[in-house]
């Protein structure tokens, strides 16, 4: 009796705290989807109307495309190239602390520090990455980065990866520590190649790593919002509106608090899927 | 010598309640504004003190909030039960819209005592009085048009256009010059919008163009079409500077003020964001006229104050008012920040060479409008102005473009 007890008073306060700021407020905007509210009268019950308009939004389905690409270009390239730098500076390097040191710093940055940074590099003239390719003499692909619906979302999604990388690294960096020297020096003994070792060794005991740095990529794309709410606001017209941004201007914006809650839903629920693979990832962990 | 200090610093203590008590007793006015850029800041900062000058025994409590900031928080502490007592606001559809809700108060006996039906020209009552009552003061506002740079001009001999067509020959002779005409940045689309008003109000009319705004005419509307032809041929013809989505419009100055491009359809406010050398240096000219038999309208974006329905000290958010709208409340916007001001009272000799200017031109002005997103619907000119942005970037694409506008106005409609 006295054993159930202590724990729940331990728990009692940050669940009490959890439920105002974040449990109820979800279960409100579950509400409001199902509501038309402009923020100043009280909300008028619609039924399913939200998600009909929403089902057939461009803008919506431009934003959900872009938000997948940003999946796809954060799984492809911070994800390879932070466990290629984790595996090279897990080696004796010379200056390899200095290296992952630079390497993770910009995830200590602000996002929107960043989208400042990278605003300015990409600006058409005086810009960082123009005026290098003029010098190079690539002037022939000198464009405004951020101002062309080609390339705007690609740019923004480049500031984004520039900062995750390093975190991907860090995150492999403390994988690699745990798996045993001797594992290693067996490996070694029983004359496999770098190759192997890193294919049939490394990589599988990495595996809870690999899974919870997929996840957490995901999630991380998932919920973009501050790179382009500094960089771009969505635009040039919709061409970098990823759900979250544009969730934010429906609602505060354009004031359609419930049409906002109910991207908010759709976005939740498609988050839930891989919340839920990393939770159970983490469970497993611990059982472990 | 230990109790004579004692003595002393009781004393202190007494007077220090004392003024602390006098303090809470001063009745406290909250004023809450978007006058965020450095100069209007400090013209709200000087009004206020001017007023607590005339009113001891009034404190003024001034919040001032950035301009899109503001504009999210006035709902806010509008739908709140302790809103500010007087705000700044903006004219046009903005105004009603929180008029139709009911949490605006009627200030009509502010402006039957002071006679602002007299004081004010009357084309101002049209955005201030709704139903017969008053609920707006307008209190300061800013004329659109083409600034250039007179170097520039005087350089290669230009003139300033009257017409189109002189527009036209204008731009030609600066893009053999290596100069483009025209500087913009338009990363958040208003500043495109401009355009889209003046070409309207040329081609189309006064009248047309606030149907249009008010979603009252379609976008499909073969007049409208009319409007990005005329605006295709510029973008087409290079009059803008590349990439102009790249730049906020303060970015956009660099090139004005570089030399790179020598003109800019902008408001009054222009001359506030450039260095004094550049500013010295800008002239302006009304947008020049395309058809001869349309009278001829500008838009003039007027700011004011309005008193929240719940304003905890109502008696004294009035009183501001009636400041606000007398000759002394707005001398410093007209003298310092070189605004326009609405009590005709003013004497003109307060303003500088430019805004006198302005002012003769607005004179003989015979139409007035907002701005495209303070006419329209808020929400109708955020979609809209994000079909313009494709326009511009794809200009021969317009028919695809009316199209989606006008897939905007109906849902805004329904």
């Amino acid at each position: 009796m006295k054993r159930k007890f202590v724990p729940w008073m331990f728990l009692l306060l940050p669940l009490i705290l959890y439920t105002i700021w974040v449990i109820a407020p979800t279960i409100y905007t579950f509400y409001l989807s199902f509501t038309e509210w402009d923020g100043l009268t009280s909300p008028q019950f619609i039924g399913l109307e939200n998600y009909k308009y929403l089902f057939d939004d461009p803008t919506f389905y431009k934003s959900l495309i872009n938000n997948l690409k940003w999946l796809i270009i954060f799984l492809a390239f911070p994800v390879v190239v932070g466990l290629f730098l984790a595996m090279l500076l897990s080696q004796d390097i010379k200056w390899a602390r200095g290296f992952k040191a630079s390497i993770y710093s910009p995830m200590i940055l602000a996002p929107v520090v960043i989208g400042l940074i990278w605003s300015w590099i990409y600006q058409p003239q005086g810009g960082l990455l123009n005026n290098t390719l003029t010098y190079i003499g690539l002037k022939s692909l000198t464009r405004g980065w951020l101002s062309n619906p080609e390339t705007a979302l690609y740019a923004v999604i480049g500031a984004a990866v520039w900062r995750h990388t390093g975190y991907v690294m860090l995150l492999f960096l403390a994988g690699l520590t745990s798996i045993s020297p001797t594992v290693i020096e067996a490996s070694k003994i029983d004359g496999a190649s770098a190759w192997q070792r890193f294919r049939f060794i490394i990589l599988p005991l990495l595996k809870p790593t690999t899974v919870i740095v997929i996840v957490i990529t995901m999630i991380q794309s998932l919920r973009a919002f501050d790179f382009v709410s500094m960089m771009t606001r969505g635009g040039p017209f919709n061409s970098t509106n990823v759900l979250a941004f544009y969730m934010y201007s429906e609602a505060f914006r354009n004031y359609n608090m419930g049409y906002g809650a109910a991207i908010a839903v759709i976005l939740f629920l498609i988050m839930f899927v891989f919340i839920a693979l990393y939770l159970r990832q983490i469970r497993k962990g611990e059982l472990e | 010598m230990n109790i004579k200090k004692i003595f002393v610093v009781m004393t202190i203590m007494v007077f220090v309640f004392a003024m602390t008590g006098l303090a809470v007793a001063k009745d406290t006015l909250v004023v809450n504004t978007y006058t965020s850029d450095p100069a209007p800041r400090k013209a709200m900062q000087e009004l206020v003190v001017q007023y607590e000058e005339l009113n001891p025994e009034v404190d003024v409590e001034l919040n001032i909030t950035a301009h899109e900031d503001f504009k999210k928080a006035i709902r806010v502490w509008l739908s709140s039960d302790n809103p500010p007592d007087v705000f700044s606001w903006f004219a046009g559809n903005r105004a009603e819209y929180f008029v139709d809700k009911g949490l605006i108060m009627d200030i009509s006996d502010v402006w039957e005592s002071e006679n602002f039906y007299e004081k004010f020209p009357k084309a101002f009552q049209s955005i201030s009085v709704f139903d017969g009552k008053a609920y707006f003061l307008p209190h300061n506002y800013y004329w659109w048009s083409v600034f250039y740079r007179e170097s520039i001009f005087a350089e290669y001999g230009l003139e300033e256009p009257q017409t189109w067509e002189e527009l036209l020959t204008l731009g030609e002779t600066l893009k053999e010059n290596g100069i483009t005409p025209f500087a913009i940045g338009t990363k958040f689309r208003w500043t495109a919008a401009a355009w889209f008003d003046y070409l309207n109000l040329r081609i189309n009319g006064h009248d047309f163009h606030m149907k249009l705004m008010h979603g009252e005419i379609p976008f499909t509307d073969e007049r409208v079409a009319d409007v990005f032809k005329k605006w295709k041929y510029l973008i087409e013809n290079d009059f803008f500077v590349e990439d102009a989505a790249a730049y906020s419009w303060q970015e956009g100055l660099q090139f004005l003020s570089r030399g790179d491009a020598a003109m800019y359809l902008m408001g009054q406010f222009i001359l506030d964001a450039t260095s004094e050398e550049v500013s010295n240096d800008l002239n302006f000219f009304r947008f020049p006229i395309i058809d001869a038999s349309v009278p001829v309208a500008e838009d003039l974006p007027t700011d004011g104050f309005m008193v929240p329905a719940k304003a905890p000290h109502p008696e004294l958010a009035k009183d501001f008012i009636a400041f606000l709208g007398s000759v002394e409340g707005q001398r410093i916007f007209g003298e310092d920040l070189g605004r326009l001001v609405t009590n005709k009272d003013m004497s003109a000799d307060i303003y500088d060479a430019t805004t006198n200017k302005g002012r003769t031109m607005i004179e003989a002005t015979d139409k007035l409008a907002q701005f495209y997103d303070r006419d329209m619907s808020p929400e109708l000119a955020d979609k809209t102005m994000n079909s313009l942005m494709e326009f511009w970037h794809n200009p021969a694409n317009y028919k695809q473009i009316m199209e989606q506008m006008e897939s905007h106005r109906q849902r805004f409609i329904d």
